[in-house]
């Protein structure tokens, strides 16, 4: 049979982008959650 | 990071070419893995729906959205990976098999709890109707696993986790192993993050 190495590529490349979108999604949505959290909250204010 | 580039590397450098396959077979190494990593986050999803109802704490809801959410990303790359290895191998992207269809149910029904989860609004209630839509999901997973053996099938019977010795030479074996434990440790790492997401969401964001 043959290598089919272009298929083999195709599903780990798939896998690298599926997954690195995820982790660098949940980044961004920590990181505007922890500057939210640190900002003052409107009721709060003199 | 690590034990996902031990992976790779055992992936591409270790593991021998297959005999009849060649190495498109070396999606083995992904699609299995992948697989057995949403079936330990469905599990997740089960436990903790059931510890929301006993004990209705909020926390048990947060680590069953998490995990809910990591493992339909698992069965998508399980799905989408298996076409991929479908095609040089049995000649289609896919077919109705049970196996398959099994599968392509259980993707559905989490992507039904997300919307779930997406659409209602107030806490509590969203934490309920998702602890027991959780429940009753999780119980498609034997189906999944044993569809193989309880009806004909295009797809192969499970090559491990059966009750007969594994029929695979120790090398796929030891590179199987690496790749399944980098994806639990990956799955670890993102469900901790996501849980902690969601604890601030639920601070910032009271009801």
């Amino acid at each position: 049979m043959k290598d089919n190495w272009g298929f083999v590529f195709a599903a780990y490349g798939f896998a690298v982008i599926v997954l690195g979108g995820y982790w660098r999604r949940l980044m961004r949505l920590e990181r505007e959650l922890q500057k939210a959290s640190r900002r003052p909250r409107s009721g709060r204010r003199p | 990071v690590a034990a996902l580039l031990a992976g790779l590397g055992m992936t591409f450098g270790i593991a021998p070419r297959e005999v009849t396959q060649g190495n498109v077979q070396r999606i083995f190494y992904l699609h299995v893995p992948s697989v057995l990593t949403a079936y330990l986050a469905f599990s997740i999803v089960f436990v903790t729906s059931l510890g929301y109802l006993v004990t209705r704490n909020l926390a048990w809801d947060r680590w069953a959205g998490g995990a809910a959410e990591i493992g339909t990303i698992f069965t998508a790359l399980t799905v989408i990976s298996g076409a991929i290895w479908g095609k040089p191998t049995w000649g289609t992207w896919w077919t109705w098999d049970a196996r398959l269809t099994s599968t392509a149910i259980l993707f559905t029904t989490y992507l039904g709890y997300l919307l779930l989860r997406a659409v209602v609004e107030e806490r509590e209630r969203r934490a309920r109707l998702a602890a027991v839509l959780g429940i009753i999901a999780a119980l498609n997973m034997p189906i999944v696993h044993f569809s193989v053996l309880w009806w004909r099938a295009l797809h192969q019977p499970p090559t491990l986790l059966t009750p007969a010795p594994a029929a695979v030479s120790g090398v796929i074996t030891l590179v199987f192993a690496v790749n399944f434990v980098a994806f639990a440790l990956l799955f670890v790492y993102l469900l901790a993050k996501r849980v902690r997401i969601s604890r601030l969401a639920d601070e910032l964001l009271p009801g």
